[in-house]
């Protein structure tokens, strides 16, 4: 690797170039899984750097100047602003992170700057996490770890040409040595809050935020990551039921969709539930929003408190859980929901008007079309209360024979007109759940229904894995509630009309699966359901047992261990008895071992010795050789003796005979002569 | 004397440092004498740590703290690690062979290890000998249950005889991470003898020396002319054994053949006094000692039996390694102190 280091000792060049291909190897492995989401631009200049340096050292060429890395670094930085218009962000961070990783290899000049390579190393296999916490990442850098430690081992070994499997050993050996450590800080380091706030770097993907920008992604993209995960004690809501209630958004500008500000003061909807109630215990990966969705309808009151670990959570004014900060931790709550309630107020009331606010001025052909329809016949001279279900029932009807489609590809509207929801309802018709959702509140407003949009997930896994029901970030929907007197706030799900089976199956369109996974399953469909479902029970494990470890853990596993009042203050004794003990041990360890001699040959001179001394030999001495202890004990014990003489005259020539082997024995080999030993002695004993 | 608390404090500890590694030739590497610390590049490992612990606990990253603490641990054990690297090696050094001043001199060492194998293991001569200044570290491994050969060098300055600088025993496998050391204070001496001049002039001419004259031809022929050869005598010099000679006759099966010895006899009529008068038109002590070696080394080569007069001691004309070894010391050893009794020797 360093080239200066091994030159001093004077190694040949061929070591030089193994180590530093094995270096290069090890950060392109490293990189590999940040191509997904990096810059193309840095994709290709990291492949291009690695590879030329692997040239470089394959040739024995001089590495490039100071001053021309100083002005790769620099364009690059302007790249990285060009690409994120941030240095600082998250993303731009791990540009430039790689970057920096690619372009220092081309200064290994000092053993400094290797173990700057790897220190970034250890920093850059950590921002993959960012990304997936999935067995496989967990997998894939556990292995570029032990490679980076090994090369870390090569570093220190500046004689001759060791080879990478004794470098990889010895990494091994040191790292397993640490994994207790590695166990009991895992178990036993208290699990804090962040300690700052995040930059809001929004990654583009499905999942809930606190905005909804009409038409303004082109395509989302299926991110199949876990979003909740959920253990129903007693029946599973059927699927139509299976709302979660996220961020409610009612104020819209013509282009995007805010939580409402009530201009208009109102009380809270006030909600009525009956029924029995469904417990569940649900576990929710950190969604950076501050709107903890609920399976629609959990039964408490609007202006509720709740603390859950160190997150206070209140039930806002349109019945959503809403936390104080973003909710960045992995949270684990029991929750109870009632699948039949009333909510929101019976009688029109002043509150209602923020439900009926739209953008002056837009979408003139759209509020033309929904006056035409509110004008038909059929609607003329009816109560509110029977008008209301019928135009919603009219709406959707649209939207089912009007030749609307659902996909998750549907280009940016509003590129060309500032009518968005004219351009979607009336000319391109192609839209997923926001766009439909979006496009029948307006309709509705227009006719005089008050309306918001509600986002939050629908729909979970078709089958449990060990029990848990999975809520995926693909989950993500939108849908409707409209307002009808006399009954509150109602759900209508513009989506299920457009497309019954993204409601009613709980997923939304699936992507291609892979070539692999397609032959698997043509050959046979069974085998390959079956890989698939022990595969994603043991990655569920693996969520829940590692990913998920969390301070409530943490107290458990206290309680377990006898502490009646789990708290800080019992984890931190706990962290300084096992140090402690720890401590002791090592220390009784270092003192045993001081007064035991290190070699195998010398270990097993002394056993013999205090075997014969138990015999009685008081004469027999540490400088004598076996052969002499032998005729010792024959002088002594006479015929008795005679298999334990011949078992150390066996010893004296396979210590110092012709054919004496320079290795010692191994331990096993020694205790098996040691018992063989003893009982030979019995004899003598008698 | 102005009493110093400084002072005395350092040079107790001075004290308590020296009697920690006493002088000696060998060195059993064990928790009493070897230190560790963490090197720059562990200090750095420790940043690194809490970097990625700091990431870690603000993204909620599980497998960050896994990854963490399974560096922390790695690191951790290294410590120990590389404490029993080096940990139960022996060191013992052969007695270093005199050098004239401004040679390198050659430590010769050997590492045995009874346990497990260690990789890495570096010696660098710690404080060198005044003017010198190698500090450079010789590398190398020791096999399990076996040992390993290693050479130090350092330039030598001034003539005398000397003790050995400390060495330093270190090694930062496996990791780099932490750095373990011992302190090696040999017992052993190295005698520095005063550089020889280049192209001295002739022997000096003594008046009364009897037929012994310089001759000036003779020493530019030196080595290359045997005044004769004989069978070897009882008494004969193995010196002047003809060693070569032996070895073809013992080749062509020819047994009893009989030693050939260079026949010295004719030399020992040209007797030769070294004086340190004679160096009287050098300009200082170092170049008139110069030039008495120069001259005791020419008249070994020419196997001419030599005697020494200096600071009013004599070694009569004599031969011989021996002879010339403490014609030498007696050169080095010339103006200077007596050699001071090392106290802190081990027995």
């Amino acid at each position: 690797m360093n080239s200066k280091a091994f030159r001093r000792s004077g190694q040949p060049l061929a070591r030089d170039t193994r180590d530093t291909c094995f270096l290069l190897a090890i950060i392109a492995a490293v990189v590999l899984p940040h191509l997904d989401h990096l810059p193309p631009w840095a994709s290709a200049i990291t492949g291009l750097v690695l590879g030329w340096r692997a040239w470089l050292a394959w040739r024995g060429q001089a590495l490039p100047g100071r001053w021309a890395l100083v002005g790769v670094l620099l364009v690059t930085a302007a790249l990285t602003w060009l690409s994120h218009r941030t240095l600082l962000g998250r993303e731009a961070g791990i540009t430039m992170l790689v970057m920096l990783m690619a372009l220092k290899t081309l200064e290994l000049r000092a053993r400094r700057d290797a173990f700057v390579v790897f220190f970034l190393g250890f920093f850059l296999v950590l921002t993959n996490f960012f990304y997936s916490q999935s067995l496989l990442t967990a997998l894939w850098m556990l292995a570029s770890v032990w490679a980076l430690l090994s090369a870390l081992v090569l570093a220190q070994m500046p004689v001759g040409q060791p080879s990478l499997r004794l470098a990889a050993t010895q990494a091994a050996r040191t790292t397993a040595w640490g994994l207790p450590v590695m166990v009991l800080l895992f178990l036993l380091f208290p699990r804090i809050a962040p300690l700052w706030g995040l930059p809001s770097d929004a990654v583009g993907r499905t999942g809930l935020s606190n905005t909804l920008d009409f038409g303004a992604m082109a395509e989302i993209a299926n991110d199949d990551t876990i979003a909740m995960r959920l253990r129903f004690e007693g029946p599973v809501p059927p699927p139509e039921a299976r709302y979660f209630r996220g961020p409610v958004l009612g104020q819209f500008n013509g282009r995007s969709w805010r939580p409402a500000v009530m201009s208009f003061p109102g009380r809270s909807d006030a909600l009525q539930v009956s029924g029995p109630a469904l417990r569940y215990e649900l576990t929710l990966e950190p969604q950076r929003i501050s709107v903890l969705p609920l399976l629609e309808m959990s039964g408490e009151q609007a202006g509720t408190m709740r603390q859950v670990e160190s997150l206070r959570l209140s039930r806002a004014g349109e019945l959503q859980w809403q936390a104080g900060r973003p909710i960045t931790e992995r949270l684990r709550l029991d929750a109870s929901a009632y699948l039949s309630y009333r909510h929101g107020p019976q009688q029109n009331s002043l509150v209602l008007q923020n439900y009926l606010d739209l953008p002056p001025g837009l979408n003139p052909r759209s509020l033309q079309w929904a006056a035409d329809l509110r004008r038909q016949s059929r609607f003329a001279g009816l109560e509110e209360a029977q008008l209301t279900p019928l135009l919603v029932e009219a709406v959707l009807q649209h939207i089912r024979t009007a030749d609307f489609s659902y996909t998750l590809a549907p280009g940016r509207y509003g590129e060309s007109t500032p009518h968005l929801i004219d351009e979607f309802w009336l000319d391109r018709r192609l839209g997923f759940c926001e766009h439909f959702s979006a496009a029948m509140v307006v309709v509705l407003r227009a006719m005089g229904v008050p309306a918001r949009i509600v986002t939050g997930f629908q729909g979970m896994d078709n089958l449990p894995q060990d029990g848990y029901w999975i809520v995926r970030n693909s989950n993500a929907h939108a849908w409707v509630e409209y307002w009808l007197p006399g009954r509150g706030w109602l759900r209508a799900d513009p989506t299920a009309a457009v497309a019954p089976e993204r409601v009613m199956q709980g997923q939304a369109l699936r992507p291609a699966p892979s070539v692999l996974a397609g032959v698997l399953g043509q050959i046979n469909p069974t085998l390959w359901l079956n890989l698939r479902r022990s595969w994603e029970a043991l990655n569920n494990r693996w969520q829940q047992q590692v990913l998920n470890y969390s301070r409530q853990n943490q107290f458990d596993l206290l309680k377990q261990l006898g502490v009646s009042q789990p708290d800080w203050t019992a984890l931190g004794q706990l962290s300084a008895a096992v140090i402690a003990s720890l401590g002791l041990f090592g220390a009784a360890w270092s003192l045993w071992q001081r007064h035991r001699p290190q070699d195998a040959w010398s270990r097993q001179r002394g056993q013999v010795l205090r075997e014969l001394q138990a015999l009685g030999l008081r004469e027999a001495a540490p400088h004598q050789s076996p052969g002499a202890w032998a005729q010792l004990l024959q002088e002594r014990f006479g015929e008795a003796a005679e298999p334990a003489a011949r078992l150390l005259r066996e010893q004296e020539a396979a210590r110092y005979g012709r054919s004496a082997s320079a290795q010692p024995p191994r331990w096993r080999e020694r205790r098996r002569w040691l018992a063989a030993f003893r009982a030979a002695c019995r004899p003598c004993r008698s | 004397m102005v009493w110093n608390p400084v002072q005395l404090l350092r040079r107790r500890a001075q004290a308590w440092w020296l009697a920690r590694h006493r002088r000696s030739d060998t060195l059993v590497l064990s928790q009493r004498n070897l230190y560790i610390l963490p090197s720059r590049p562990g200090l750095f490992f420790c940043a690194t740590l809490l970097v990625l612990l700091l990431a870690s606990i603000n993204e909620q990253l599980s497998l960050g703290y896994l990854l963490t603490f399974l560096l922390g641990g790695a690191g951790l054990a290294s410590m120990h690690s590389t404490h029993s690297n080096l940990q139960g090696l022996s060191l013992d050094l052969k007695p270093p062979a005199p050098v004239f001043a401004g040679d390198d001199v050659q430590l010769d060492l050997r590492l045995h290890n009874d346990g497990a194998a260690s990789y890495g293991v570096g010696l660098q001569v710690k404080e060198s000998m005044p003017g010198g200044d190698l500090d450079r570290v010789a590398w190398t491994d020791v096999p399990a249950g076996g040992h390993a050969p290693l050479q130090l060098r350092f330039a030598s300055a001034q003539r005398g005889l000397h003790e050995l600088p400390e060495l330093q025993v270190l090694s930062r496998f496996p990791l780099g991470l932490f750095r373990a050391w011992s302190v090696w204070r040999p017992a052993a001496q190295v005698w520095v003898y005063p550089r020889p001049e280049v192209n001295p002039p002739p022997f000096p001419v003594h008046a009364g020396a009897g037929e012994g004259q310089a001759q000036p031809s003779r020493l530019r022929q030196a080595g290359l002319e045997l005044d004769g050869v004989r069978a070897y005598q009882r008494g004969d010099s193995m010196r002047q054994v003809l060693w070569k000679k032996a070895a073809l006759s013992l080749d062509s099966g020819v047994q009893g053949a009989p030693l050939w010895v260079r026949d010295s006899q004719a030399q020992a009529a040209q007797e030769l006094w070294l004086d340190w008068q004679d160096t009287a038109g050098q300009p200082d002590t170092e170049r008139r000692l110069s030039r008495l070696c120069a001259w005791l080394l020419a008249a070994e080569a020419l196997q001419r039996p030599y005697g020494l007069r200096l600071d009013g001691q004599e070694w009569p004309p004599e031969l011989g390694p021996g002879h010339q070894e403490l014609c030498l010391q007696a050169l080095a050893r010339h103006g200077l102190p007596p050699a001071r009794q090392a106290a802190d020797r081990n027995p």
